[in-house]
Formats: C-alpha cells, sequence, structure tokens
C-alpha cells in the first residue's frame, strides 16, 4: 500500500520540527504512529522516515522493535491493557488476561518471555496488551480500558467495562 | 594531547595513556585477557562478559574491553573466581541456542567453540533453551543462521563501521533479540549490502557461513579483516 500524499507530509512537517533535537527520532516516530488512524507504524511510512532521516533501515527496525511504544500492526478502535506486573499477578490477572481473550475471541499465545503481549481482533475494534507494572500497584490487578485506569477489576468489572465499550459503539 | 598514566595489571606496573580500555593497556603490554565481541577496529560494546577482570577496590567485575583506565588502577586479569565467572559467560551462549558443533560448519574453526576448550567448559549446568529460528539463505552467496549467533554484534559493528552499509542491527530486546536484515527483510533484499563478506569473515560462530561448504569446512578468511582494520588505527 502506497503512502497518501497526506502521510507524506504530515512525516515531512514533523521531521523539519524535530530537526537537529536530540532524540529526535523517537519523537518523530511517536507524532507519526499518533497521526494514523489505527496508531501503527507501517513499512512504508518506516521506510518513508529513513530515507528522509538517513537513518540505516535496520538501525530504524532495531529502534521500533525495541520499545513497547510503537506498534507494527494496526491496533483496534480500542484498547484494553492488562497489567502482568508481579503484584496484579499474585492478584489474579491472569484470568483476567484469559476471560477477555476468550471473550473477544483471541488466540492462545504463550507470554513465555514476551515482554508485551499486542493481540487485535480481526474486525479490529479490541486490541488487547500487556504490560509489565502501571506504577499502580495498590490497586492491583490493574486494566487500563482506552487511557482510563481502572483498579481492583475482577472478571464481572472487566465483562461490564468492555460491554459498555460494545454499547457505546452501537449508539 | 592525552595524559600518560601508570596503572598495575597482575601486579605489574604499566604506562597507560587516558582514554584507554583496560584491555587495549593490557594487550600492548603482552597480557591476554580472553574476549569473544571485541572486535579490533571496531567500537566495543560489551556484550559477551569474557574480558572480565577484577578492579580493586570496585565490588563488581568489569568488562575490560569497555571500562577505562585510570591512574593508579590496579586490574587483575587471572583468577581462580574470574575463570568461574568466564565459564558461566561461555555456558550461558551455549544455553540460550543451538550449539551442536558436529552439525556446524565452522567446526574447528569457530571462537565460541575454541573459547570453550580453553576455559575447560566440559558441560553445561542450566537448561537449553533451543528455539527454533529461521536460517536466511537467501543471500546468492552467503548464508545467516540464527540459530548458532551469539548476539556478539560484530557483523552490525563491521558492515556499519568499516563497509559503512549498516545492514545489520539488533531487533527486539532481551530474550527475543535477534539480528535483522534492513526491515526485517530476507538477506537478498537489503538494498545496502555490498556483498564484501566482511560480516561473514568476522563472525565468530557458524551463524554467518559462506554458502558451498559442508560441516567442518568454513574456515574464517579474517586476515584481510586485521589488515583493515589495522589501517583503520587499530583502535578498540
Ligand atoms: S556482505 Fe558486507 S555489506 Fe553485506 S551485510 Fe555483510 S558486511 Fe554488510
Ligand atoms: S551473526 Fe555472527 S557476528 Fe553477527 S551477532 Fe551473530 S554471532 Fe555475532
Ligand atoms: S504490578 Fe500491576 S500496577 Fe504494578
Ligand atoms: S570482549 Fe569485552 S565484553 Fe565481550
Amino acid at each position: 500500500m502506497a503512502l497518501s500524499l497526506e502521510e507524506q507530509s504530515f512525516a515531512d512537517r514533523t521531521i523539519t520540527a524535530h530537526a537537529g533535537r536530540p532524540g529526535a527520532l523517537l519523537g518523530i516516530l511517536e507524532r507519526v504512529q499518533e497521526h494514523h488512524p489505527h496508531k501503527f507504524l507501517s513499512s512504508e511510512i518506516l521506510e518513508y522516515v529513513a530515507a528522509k532521516t538517513d537513518v540505516p533501515l535496520s538501525q530504524l527496525y532495531s529502534v521500533v522493535t525495541f520499545y513497547a511504544l510503537f506498534n507494527l500492526e494496526p491496533q483496534g478502535d480500542h484498547t484494553i491493557c492488562i497489567c502482568r506486573g508481579t503484584a496484579c499477578h499474585t492478584r489474579g490477572s491472569r484470568s483476567l488476561l484469559q476471560r477477555l481473550r476468550l471473550e473477544l475471541g483471541l488466540p492462545e499465545e504463550s507470554e513465555d518471555g514476551a515482554d508485551k503481549l499486542c493481540m487485535t481482533t480481526p474486525d479490529r475494534k479490541y486490541s488487547l496488551r500487556t504490560v509489565a507494572c502501571f506504577g499502580q500497584c495498590a490497586l492491583a490487578p490493574v486494566v487500563e480500558v482506552d487511557h482510563a485506569i481502572f483498579g481492583h477489576m475482577n472478571e464481572q468489572t472487566l465483562h461490564r467495562e468492555v460491554e459498555h465499550l460494545t454499547k457505546e459503539k452501537k449508539k | 594531547m592525552p595524559e600518560n598514566i601508570s596503572i598495575r595489571i597482575d601486579g605489574e606496573y604499566v604506562a597507560a595513556q587516558e582514554g584507554q580500555t583496560i584491555l587495549e593497556v593490557a594487550r600492548a603490554g603482552g597480557k591476554y585477557i580472553p574476549t569473544l565481541c571485541w572486535l579490533a577496529g571496531t567500537s566495543s560494546v560489551g556484550a559477551c562478559r569474557l574480558c572480565i577482570v577484577e578492579v580493586s577496590g570496585v565490588g563488581r567485575l568489569l568488562p575490560a574491553c569497555t571500562t577505562p583506565v585510570q591512574d593508579g588502577m590496579s586490574v587483575t586479569t587471572t583468577s581462580e573466581k574470574l575463570t568461574q565467572y568466564r565459564r558461566i559467560a561461555i555456558e550461558f551462549l551455549f544455553s540460550e541456542r543451538n550449539h551442536v558443533c558436529a552439525v556446524c560448519v565452522s567446526n574447528n574453526h569457530c571462537e565460541l567453540q575454541a573459547m570453550a576448550q580453553k576455559l575447560g567448559v566440559t558441560s553445561v549446568r542450566y537448561p537449553y533453551a533451543y528455539p527454533k529460528l529461521g536460517v536466511d539463505v537467501s543471500h546468492p552467496r552467503y548464508v545467516l543462521d540464527h540459530n548458532r549467533c551469539i548476539l556478539c554484534t560484530r557483523c552490525v559493528r563491521v558492515c556499519t563501521e568499516v563497509e559503512g552499509a549498516h545492514v545489520w542491527d539488533v531487533s527486539g530486546r532481551g530474550i527475543r533479540s535477534m539480528i535483522v536484515c534492513d526491515m526485517n527483510r530476507p538477506w537478498a533484499q537489503a538494498s545496502s549490502c555490498t556483498n564484501c563478506g566482511k560480516c561473514v569473515q568476522v563472525c565468530p560462530t557458524g551463524a554467518l557461513a559462506e554458502k558451498g561448504f559442508a560441516v567442518d569446512e568454513m574456515v574464517k578468511q579474517d586476515h584481510n579483516m586485521t589488515r583493515l582494520t589495522a589501517r583503520r588505527g587499530g583502535h578498540s
């Protein structure tokens, strides 16, 4: 899929705005990702940014796969992020994850060694992710639904939040 | 002018210059410190931890290839403790991916294997991870077998700093780290590769090899590299 002119000019403007600043690359990539309706970096845009900033392709790929912040796949309309840190784990975040996976019909994927898990439903309505700790351990288990933090979650309350999202969509 | 200083290596006084690393000073003084990721003429990254030394007054072991010398420093390069830790470093490398030497192109010409023998590693105490990783055979002359890679990044550095092509880099992190070509493309599609073969020659293991060699046959031709890097100043 080729880049639209609009995407190109947004990338150009962002690159110019960041020119010469230390750590510019991260800022550029973050803006460009945020600009995309599906909040991700396509290989086309990465190649475009690499060419414009003179960063070797492999180095750019290294950066975007190092930071959990960057998505290389299109994200869903809603993002549900389950904390898999120690505190939340001991308070049952694994079953929250399993439950949600079943509810959204997402495949079982081993968490082994993965520092982040990110799956999107085929209809691109929901993305399910994990993080290593929100820094809100007193509220464990913690789940973030579209940037709002919910503490002391259980399967029922989580189910209700997700249902709420679905209803919101319908109206 | 960098200042002249003096440090002690295994009890002997050695002249050094500010800005040099412990490894450089030791090598210049004819002292042997084992290394694996270090590659003459390229930057040091401290990835393999084989060059660890003891510095008196410092509680932890320091990598000689990245630690700058300081006036009055006293360094120990050989001890029972260091050998123990160097063996552990090798065992970790062995347990991470598939290093079954008997079926490797670089059998008998492998720096990892040689180092293990030198340090007397006879068994691995840790469970093997052995993930099933890919092999990139797309390049007409070379192959990359991720299963043999120890992530020393020599290929990344030689391609970037000596050849100037920057075809390779490291993707992901932690246990998921992998050497990656361009935007995770097959090697044959790397627009920047000049087919120079430098990465293949400096790879310490059988991860990068020339095609057409059977098990045991791939002898690295790294003397050309040594000449090139020496011309570049030979700094580490
Ligand atoms: S063959 Fe040369 S240019 Fe190609 S990846 Fe290896 S070092 Fe880089
Ligand atoms: S391919 Fe070879 S040189 Fe490159 S990181 Fe792996 S072991 Fe080191
Ligand atoms: S472990 Fe979940 S917020 Fe810290
Ligand atoms: S040679 Fe120093 S860490 Fe590898």
